[in-house]
């Protein structure tokens, strides 16, 4: 009885062409010709060394570092921006079969979370904690991911304002002339999340 | 995580007997929340807590509703069979009008109704559209004065708690067209109908309900009795001290809307009022508000905001499509991925904060990768005014928001196991509270789990002793080779997770001794 609530469709999303936005470290358009305001790019990944080698150097593990923390400024701003003032673009920003758990609900790929975005209060979000690492490839099978855990307050349209943390998964997929980095897995709770 | 051989914990009988007890609190407290599922995180499971009040908008089940009624939802515009006769219908039939007022009322008094309102639902066959709304709707209501007003469907109800639950009805049904069906809440006078059924006594008690605001007794709207909602909660504090407040700023739907006391003499505008009568117009009961507390505007959030649905306004979509019908989903107790997956990461919790606490830090040099990083995040500025319990935590913490220098960003993320662990041994000695863990696990595949623990712990040494914290951390652990076994021999089926760690806390704060905010432990946790 209940339909599924997706207002983008996998055809929409490919299909839409927006004029660029960034403030942030990238370069060039991308080869794919145009890009949507609801995505997280930074310049090109360094060049992985060899499947199943750890970061041996740590002038590479400086890169990473540096990398994880430009993905996850340039992500947070466009998140939360996102979420509170364009929210049914914000599926944009996760893989097709990324999961969010929000305060222990699960809600599993992107028709889920679609609905899910879409039955939420409005929302006004302020960030006041952003920390970000990146996470080793021995974890990731050489898929380079990055941890963001961000906090700060937020305010349902309809609710008292709450604390938060939140943390992502984000990983890359890289392209010759930049890194598109997307939401692999999401967890976001109240603090206060036992008076809610 | 594997010890080594020659470890001495200093275990004794009694640091045993806690960690069973902790065990037995944690098989409580998570045995009810988690069931399997596959793993792989595609959530079949029943997450229900006790309550209908489940979110609708995740993939899950929806819970089986009571549904009294045989009739498809599709069964429109008079085709229905004798033996699908309504539930509603016999009741309407059957009960008489002054037993019905009574409603709830353990005492007989006067119920406080609403007008519940269905957008454009003159399109919708009676029977159809009412069976449809109870089918969705967590509990039975007895619909009165069913009728349509230019283009809406419209009846009343005579509960407060149904009212709400009706609320929440809203969005969640569809139409034959697909198309989404609102509701519309608002608190009303007497309806016409009933009205005529008044006996005189009644008409003094309606009376004396309204001209006695004071009296909480006589007052229909019973806080106790609404649905749980946060929002009004979060101001209980105030609210219970002065329920007279709370009670009139519930009837007061729309600011707009000037409250007006409903003096004996009005009480005759109620009668003869048509159906049609523009809503507009009707001033609902409701007492003068002395003065306007900030807590009123928790209580609106019960209503939706009042539209005007007299005849003037041209039917568009935006009538249909305002926030109204959108609540938070139900904030729940911590996510497993799979029963397996929680007893393996609330054992590790437990290990690895029996040596965390334990005074030397060093035995956790085998739970962390070589290549493992560490970094820790207070939400507090130092220039803010911070509690003091947390200054000591300024100098490590890590908040790209606010350090933007990369050096300094890079020096605050310890990398490999040794500098994490010199770094975790320098911090402040800590008691955690495993009973006040809440943990989500909220990515898992192959190679790696990762998982969020929400909790409490105090300082027990140094300037702060006494001080509680929350704090939140974060693991991504991979599993570990079949070599290292956890101490309490799991091994043999189970590889132990190896802690690839990117452990990171922060610690939102409380005040010491004031947990508000925070989660309370267990009273009879002794961590």
């Amino acid at each position: 009885m209940r339909k599924h609530g997706s207002h983008w469709s996998q055809g929409d999303r490919e299909g839409y062409q927006r004029s660029n936005y960034y403030e942030g470290p990238h370069t060039s358009h991308s080869s794919r010709g145009g890009r949507t305001r609801e995505e997280v790019v930074t310049p090109p990944l360094p060049e992985h060394a060899a499947t199943g080698s750890q970061m041996a150097t740590s002038l590479d593990f400086k890169t990473y570092v540096d990398q994880a923390c430009r993905a996850a400024e340039e992500f947070v701003n466009i998140y939360y921006e996102t979420m509170d003032k364009r929210r049914r673009a914000l599926t944009r920003l996760y893989l097709d079969q990324a999961t969010l758990i929000w305060n222990g609900n699960v809600v599993s790929g992107l028709d889920a979370l679609n609905n899910f975005f879409d039955t939420l209060p409005s929302s006004e979000f302020q960030v006041n904690m952003l920390d970000c690492q990146p996470v080793h490839e021995q974890a990731t099978q050489s898929q380079t991911t990055v941890l963001i855990v961000t906090s700060g307050t937020v305010k349902f349209d309809g609710n008292k304002q709450h604390f938060f943390n939140q943390n992502f998964l984000l990983t890359a997929q890289s392209t010759p002339n930049n890194t598109v980095w997307k939401i692999a897995s999401d967890c976001f709770r109240f603090q206060d999340w036992s008076s809610s | 995580m594997s010890l080594p051989s020659g470890h001495n914990m200093g275990h004794t009988d009694q640091v045993v007997q806690r960690r069973a007890r902790c065990w037995d609190i944690y098989q409580r407290r998570f045995s009810s929340r988690s069931e399997p599922v596959n793993p792989g995180m595609h959530s079949s499971s029943h997450q229900q807590q006790d309550g209908d009040a489940a979110m609708h908008g995740a993939h899950m089940d929806s819970p089986v509703r009571y549904t009294p009624y045989a009739i498809s939802p599709y069964n429109r515009k008079g085709s229905f069979r004798k033996q699908d006769q309504t539930h509603v219908n016999m009741e309407r039939e059957q009960k008489p009008p002054e037993r019905r007022m009574e409603g709830n009322m353990p005492d007989g008094t006067l119920g406080s109704w609403f007008k519940i309102t269905v957008p454009f639902g003159i399109k919708y066959n009676e029977k159809w559209l009412l069976n449809l709304i109870q089918n969705e709707c967590s509990v039975p209501f007895v619909p009165v004065e069913f009728h349509y007003e230019n283009m809406h469907a419209s009846f009343f109800v005579e509960n407060a708690s149904i009212a709400c639950a009706l609320k929440n009805v809203s969005g969640k049904i569809w139409d034959e067209n697909n198309e989404k069906i609102s509701i519309f809440v608002n608190p009303a006078g007497i309806p016409h109908f009933v009205q005529r059924e008044l006996k005189s006594e009644k008409v003094e008690q309606i009376k004396l309900a309204v001209n006695q605001p004071c009296d909480v007794s006589q007052e229909a709207l019973d806080i106790q009795r609404l649905p749980f909602y946060p929002d009004m909660m979060n101001h209980d504090t105030t609210m219970a001290s002065n329920p007279r407040k709370c009670m009139a700023a519930s009837l007061h739907v729309h600011e707009e809307n000037i409250p007006t006391v409903m003096s004996a003499g009005e009480m005759d505008k109620w009668k003869g009022i048509e159906p049609g009568e523009k809503c507009a117009d009707r001033s609902p009961v409701c007492t003068t508000l002395s003065d306007n507390s900030s807590n009123i505007n928790s209580i609106l959030e019960l209503f939706p905001k009042l539209l005007c649905l007299d005849g003037q306004q041209s039917p568009r979509a935006t009538l249909c499509g305002t926030e109204a019908h959108k609540r938070l989903p139900t904030c729940k107790g911590g996510f497993f991925g799979s029963e397996m997956l929680k007893n393996l990461v609330l054992q590790f919790l437990q290990q690895y904060y029996l040596i965390y606490d334990s005074g030397d830090r060093q035995g956790l040099l085998s739970a962390y990768h070589d290549e493992a990083c560490f970094s820790m995040s207070i939400p507090f500025n130092p220039e803010d005014s911070a509690p003091s319990s947390l200054c000591k935590y300024f100098k490590d913490s890590r908040n790209i928001k606010i350090t933007k220098d990369p050096y300094l960003r890079g020096e605050l993320l310890k990398h490999t196991k040794r500098d994490i662990v010199d770094s975790l041994s320098a911090l402040p000695k800590t008691q955690h509270d495993l009973s006040s863990f809440l943990v989500d696990m909220w990515c898992q595949t192959e190679w790696m789990l990762c998982f969020s623990v929400n909790g409490m712990f105090k300082e027990v040494e140094g300037q702060s002793q006494g001080s509680v914290l929350a704090f939140t951390r974060t693991f991504i652990a991979t599993p570990g080779s079949s070599s290292s076994c956890l101490h309490n021999n799991q091994c043999d089926y189970v590889r132990a997770p190896h802690v690839l760690a990117r452990p990171k806390m922060y610690f939102p704060v409380t005040e010491p001794g004031d947990l508000a905010g925070a989660k309370k432990p267990k009273p009879n946790s002794q961590g």
